[in-house]
């Protein structure tokens, strides 16, 4: 089984006819063993449900999805046994102590007595939650809360681990530190899904990202992947001496790759290409004729902003709003 | 579900809050009001009765209301990813309500059958009547969530709407022989009645005011049962289909 989850024409609707709402619509999607996918993609855009409909909290309006071989509808009492969901907004027992919720946490997942405590223990300090482990969930900072909803993925380690913007409402360290403990489940052997709006999240931890738009998978590729994908998204900057000649312009403009120039003064230009990495011995090559001489190099790749951008027709900016 | 059970007794102002209600309503209004009504002999025992089911009718829809509540704010979601079989999830609930009915309505119930002398059979008989009233009650609370997760707003007014109607158009606080013909017919089709009168069978109390007490068993278990089974059918699917935060 290379695939630890995929979905068949995906679909989740709400409402009446009057206001229908299709959140997922018809998606196909697979997520490969020990890997962490990254779902990117503006509020509405069906992460959340999707993830829902994978710890079958939601069931689906039409299609389906197997979860390490189980189908979330027929077997969803053994897709529920795999899968681990740490939801957006931490809630839930109010009037808990951390120690409680991840000691009953632990106990549904069948660990008991000693191993319990001892596993539940080292998780609080593992999330910084060992001072506040006597505090009532209501009476936790948003940080906290969200730590602790995490924190419970990490009590007994589902070999399928779903983390719906695990960073929301957490400070920088913390961010860090929920980052470093995600890859650390992927390194044991969990497969692990995020949705997150977060880039440098994403950017962080995926090996592949799946951006999504309207309830459907847009594109899922490794990060380099997306990058390369789009045309003229890599920006040489190049200096020469003595000032560009029309003749320089031209030969650069004709080096395969090249998608726009723009000069910039006259010892100055950028090019707009595609895969610099293979661009600039050709450009290199081609100038070589004209005894001009190159003073300078700067290259920048896109960035995954650019990507979704170009994707989704939205900066990812603009989804925070 | 010991988890659970904490979770609702953690609340021990509500549970104060029922007995509070209960012992002020008795001591204080109910007192004050039998002095006013002569046509009922002995209308004391007649509203203490009353007054308990009135008590278990608050008691499961606060258990119903608690459900809803908790799927609003994020518990059941939780619960429902857990590896736990729906239908195991639904009775958990159900017991959850029900120990919660017994802890909030038991004390002020031995203590009704105490001071009226009452023996312990009937006593016994008396909690299995409530109980079964409060299966029902319960079923039909749980199964207008769909409600809530449109508007909590409406579900609140459709569930206090509701409480206002039963309770006054049935034979909780009067008989049916005193009710005008036209809130006597409305009376007849409320199970409110029949398991009000059921229980004051139970306890011997003007049983010739009462409805006939087989009718009484079957209305109070049909509506405990039919509830039950739809409040299972209807959670699921609310629960389920209900869109994601």
């Amino acid at each position: 089984m290379d695939s630890a989850v995929e979905t068949f024409g995906l679909t989740k609707s709400y409402g009446s006819a009057k206001a229908f709402v299709k959140a997922l619509d018809g998606l196909d999607l697979k997520v490969r063993q020990g890997e962490i996918l990254v779902l990117l993609g503006p509020n509405g855009s069906g992460k959340t449900t999707l993830l829902h409909l994978l710890s079958t909290v939601l069931k689906p309006t039409a299609g389906t999805a197997t979860v390490m071989g189980y189908d979330i509808v027929k077997q969803s009492l053994q897709v529920r046994e795999t899968v681990g969901i740490s939801f957006q907004e931490p809630r839930g027992f109010w009037r808990h102590k951390p120690y409680h919720i991840l000691s009953f946490h632990a106990a549904i997942y069948g660990l008991s007595g000693e191993e319990r405590s001892k596993v539940v223990d080292q998780t609080l300090k593992d999330f910084d939650l060992w001072p506040s482990r006597n505090k009532k969930f209501m009476e936790l900072s948003g940080g906290q809360g969200k730590r602790l909803e995490v924190a419970k993925l990490f009590v007994h380690r589902p070999s399928v681990a779903i983390f719906d913007e695990p960073t929301a409402m957490v400070d920088l360290d913390g961010k860090r530190m929920i980052w470093d403990r995600i890859r650390g489940l992927r390194e044991q052997g969990s497969t692990v899904i995020v949705a997150t709006n977060e880039v440098r999240e994403a950017e962080y931890l995926a090996d592949r990202i799946s951006i999504m738009k309207g309830g459907k998978e847009v594109v899922t590729e490794g990060l380099r992947t997306l990058k390369d994908s789009i045309t003229g998204g890599d920006v040489v900057e190049v200096g020469v001496s003595p000032a560009i000649s029309s003749e320089a312009l031209k030969a650069i403009s004709d080096v395969p790759g090249t998608v726009r120039i723009t000069q910039v003064s006259e010892n100055m230009l950028n090019a707009f290409v595609n895969r610099s990495e293979d661009w600039l011995p050709r450009m290199m090559a081609s100038v070589q004729s004209l005894d001009v001489r190159i003073t300078s190099i700067r290259v920048s790749e896109p960035s995954l902003d650019d990507v979704f951008l170009h994707y989704t027709g939205k900066e990812v900016a603009s989804i925070h709003a | 579900m010991s988890f659970e059970l904490r979770e609702t007794f953690d609340s021990v102002p509500w549970t104060v809050y029922f007995w509070f209600f209960f012992g002020f309503q008795y001591f204080v209004y109910g007192q004050l009001v039998s002095r006013l009504i002569s046509q009922l002999p002995n209308y004391y025992v007649y509203y203490g009765t009353g007054l308990l089911i009135i008590m278990t009718f608050n008691v499961a829809s606060w258990s119903g209301r608690r459900f809803v509540e908790g799927a609003h704010e994020g518990r059941l979601r939780y619960i429902l990813s857990l590896p736990i079989r729906r239908g195991e999830l639904f009775l958990e609930q159900l017991v959850v309500g029900l120990i919660a009915n017994i802890v909030r309505i038991g004390p002020p119930l031995v203590f009704v059958l105490w001071i009226n002398g009452m023996s312990p059979p009937m006593m016994l008989t008396s909690t299995l009547v409530l109980l079964s009233m409060s299966v029902g009650i319960m079923g039909i609370m749980i199964s207008l969530s769909f409600i809530a997760f449109k508007s909590f707003d409406i579900y609140s007014a459709i569930v206090a709407s509701m409480s206002a109607i039963l309770i006054r158009f049935s034979t909780i606080l009067y008989p049916l022989s005193f009710m005008p013909s036209s809130y006597a017919s409305v009376a007849r089709f409320n199970p409110l009645t029949y398991g009000a009168d059921l229980l004051r069978n139970v306890l011997n109390i003007d049983v010739s005011q009462l409805l006939n007490p087989g009718i009484s068993v079957v209305v109070v278990a049909a509506v405990g049962i039919s509830m039950l089974t739809l409040g299972m059918a209807l959670v699921p699917r609310t629960l389920e289909g209900v869109r994601s935060s």
